[in-house]
């Protein structure tokens, strides 16, 4: 059995020539959701699946993940905390603001976060980013994740709010919640055109891939904030 | 980056550890901490997310902002107020959304569950009794009580109007173990038909209180149904009576909006007997003045809650005449109806 980190904090565990994707168990012994837990050389990884995580699948198409130890990222559409408990895992000496909107989710999520000391939870709509300006600080890292047909206008203006001048912006984009009759690509393509010059803020993007097969019909996404250099 | 306008007022910022007036080039000028407790503080974050306070164009640096105004002394304090902070705050935000409505709409979803159940544990109870008395002609709620009651046939009574039939039957013997089972079984069944009744007396009584007015005019199960389908009261009160009209009806309305089939005339909305025993050349128009006075009284409900008797008046007037100006079916049009629906179903 072998581990070899990927990304900071991002492993990869060969068992058996099944190479699997997993993080560091911040929290030794507890299980978050039903993943497994696996030693390797006394430390203690959690099994991340790229099917129930976008971040996931994004580590293992090659993705440059931009989340370091000692980030502060900032991550709209929590859900459940599935992946955000990865990324709490990734952050031995930073911190998560994660935004969810819905109650009974954030029931989940709240859980979670009396357990870890680096994940702060906010419930509030991303759609509304001065709602929570008074809490949220800068972040090294944007990642979204919401189900909203406006996913690019979010992005651009938590982007405009919170995220550090050269900060990294990830995004997955589903193009099912944006229109389900048109074709994906075209979708994809309109999204990646409105990050890049649609809004007052601008965005490099610096690599798209779709997500296939792990989650159909999204595109994954890196940028960085253009700074306009007056 | 400037603030728009270049004005020389200065901004006022309320940060969840203090408020702050801040020049136009974003420095303190004044500031006013919060009391350090993390439930008084909890409560400001809560206040100033509803409050929508507009956000100044430069966010100043809240981490360093609370350092330098010496509201906590190291990193790690920050973090761990905050969170502290942020949890409670959350907390008592998700204990707040537990409405009236919601509970209506647990009870309402619950009761659609257990008559899906009921229904199919039923069916079971038939095909697995019908083995050992096949003459039996009870089915449903009737059936569970009487397998509750006896059990094997052997123990109906002489005097019980089922005996002769019990004692001539040609099914098979049940054995103990099986009559036992069958029993508990049924027990089970007859507890779900209990507590269907209950939830259902329930949802009448919580709708009366929560709708007046929506209960007095669809009654408490199909108002208490469309709250269910809405998502709440307030959901329901915002939508346009048309959208009321047919709630329910999703697979025909989109069927509709894609290729050119009829547009459907009701939804859940045909559950109630003005609609149901109306004859079908009607339907359509007491459904719209029906949906018209569902919304008004979703409406009335949400935004006052007093119980308005005048709602149902006009209904019934507007009723009266719908039912008054269109006695009789209309004549067939030159195209005969079915078959102008068909073709037009199969262009797709």
């Amino acid at each position: 059995m072998s581990v070899e980190e990927i990304s900071d904090g991002i492993f990869e565990i060969d068992q058996d020539d099944r190479k699997s994707l997993a993080t560091r168990n911040l929290m030794p012994g507890i299980s978050v959701y039903g993943e497994r837990l696996v030693e390797v050389d006394d430390e203690e990884y959690r099994l991340w699946d790229p099917k129930r995580s976008k971040l996931g699948a994004m580590a293992l198409k090659n993705f440059e993940i931009p989340i370091t130890y000692d980030s502060t990222v900032l991550y709209l559409g929590a859900a459940s905390g599935t992946t955000v408990s990865h990324v709490s895992d990734i952050l031995r000496d930073g911190l998560v603001y994660a935004v969810e909107f819905s109650p009974r989710t954030m029931r989940d999520l709240i859980q979670l976060c009396d357990q870890r000391p680096n994940i702060i939870p906010i419930l509030a709509d991303a759609n509304k980013p001065h709602s929570y300006a008074h809490v949220v600080e800068k972040a090294d890292v944007i990642f979204q994740d919401v189900a909203q047909p406006n996913q690019a206008e979010i992005a651009a203006i938590n982007s405009k709010y919170f995220l550090e001048e050269h900060g990294h912006l990830m995004l997955s984009i589903k193009s099912r919640s944006i229109d389900t009759t048109a074709s994906p690509k075209k979708i994809f393509k309109d999204e990646v055109r409105k990050l890049e010059s649609g809004f007052d803020v601008e965005f490099e993007v610096l690599q798209r891939k779709e997500l296939g097969p792990f989650h159909e019909d999204h595109l994954g996404l890196v940028a960085r904030m253009f700074v306009d250099d007056e | 980056m400037r603030t728009s306008g270049g004005s020389e007022l200065a901004t006022k910022f309320s940060s969840w550890f203090g408020s702050f007036t801040l020049d136009k080039e974003g420095e303190v000028t004044n500031s006013k901490l919060f009391e350090k407790d993390p439930e008084i503080l909890a409560q400001r974050v809560l206040e100033l997310q509803e409050s929508g306070q507009d956000a100044p164009a430069i966010i100043p640096d809240l981490r360093q902002l609370a350092l330098d105004c010496g509201f906590v002394d190291l990193d790690e304090d920050y973090d761990i107020l905050l969170r502290d902070v942020c949890i409670r705050a959350a907390k008592s935000r998700i204990s707040g959304t537990d409405t009236d409505d919601v509970r209506i709409v647990h009870a309402v979803e619950a009761l659609d569950d257990i008559d899906k159940n009921v229904n199919e544990l039923s069916e079971r109870l038939l095909e697995w009794y019908g083995m050992y008395f096949p003459e039996l002609e009870l089915t449903g709620e009737p059936l569970a009580r009487f397998v509750m009651a006896f059990g094997s046939r052997a123990n109906v009574p002489e005097d019980h109007q089922l005996f002769d039939k019990a004692s001539k039957s040609m099914g098979s013997e049940i054995s103990f173990a099986d009559e036992e089972l069958l029993r508990a079984f049924a027990s089970n069944l007859c507890g779900l038909y209990d507590t269907r009744r209950q939830i259902e007396s329930y949802i009448v009584t919580g709708m009366g209180s929560l709708a007046p007015n929506l209960t007095d005019i669809a009654g408490g199960l199909l108002g208490a149904r469309l709250i269910s389908i809405a998502g709440s009261l307030e959901k329901l009160a915002a939508f346009p009576s048309s959208t009321v009209q047919v709630i329910g009806a999703n697979r025909a309305l989109f069927k509709h909006l894609r290729s050119n089939t009829p547009s459907p005339k009701h939804g859940i909305i045909f559950n109630n007997v003005i609609i149901k025993n109306a004859p079908w050349w009607q339907r359509g128009k007491l459904a719209r003045a029906f949906a018209a006075k569902i919304s008004l009284a979703a409406r009335t409900d949400f935004y006052s809650g007093e119980k308005d008797p005048s709602i149902k008046e006009q209904l019934e007037k507007k009723l009266t005449a719908i039912r008054k100006a269109n006695p009789n079916p209309p004549k067939k049009k030159s195209k005969p109806k079915g078959k102008g629906r068909k073709k037009r179903g199969g262009k797709r």
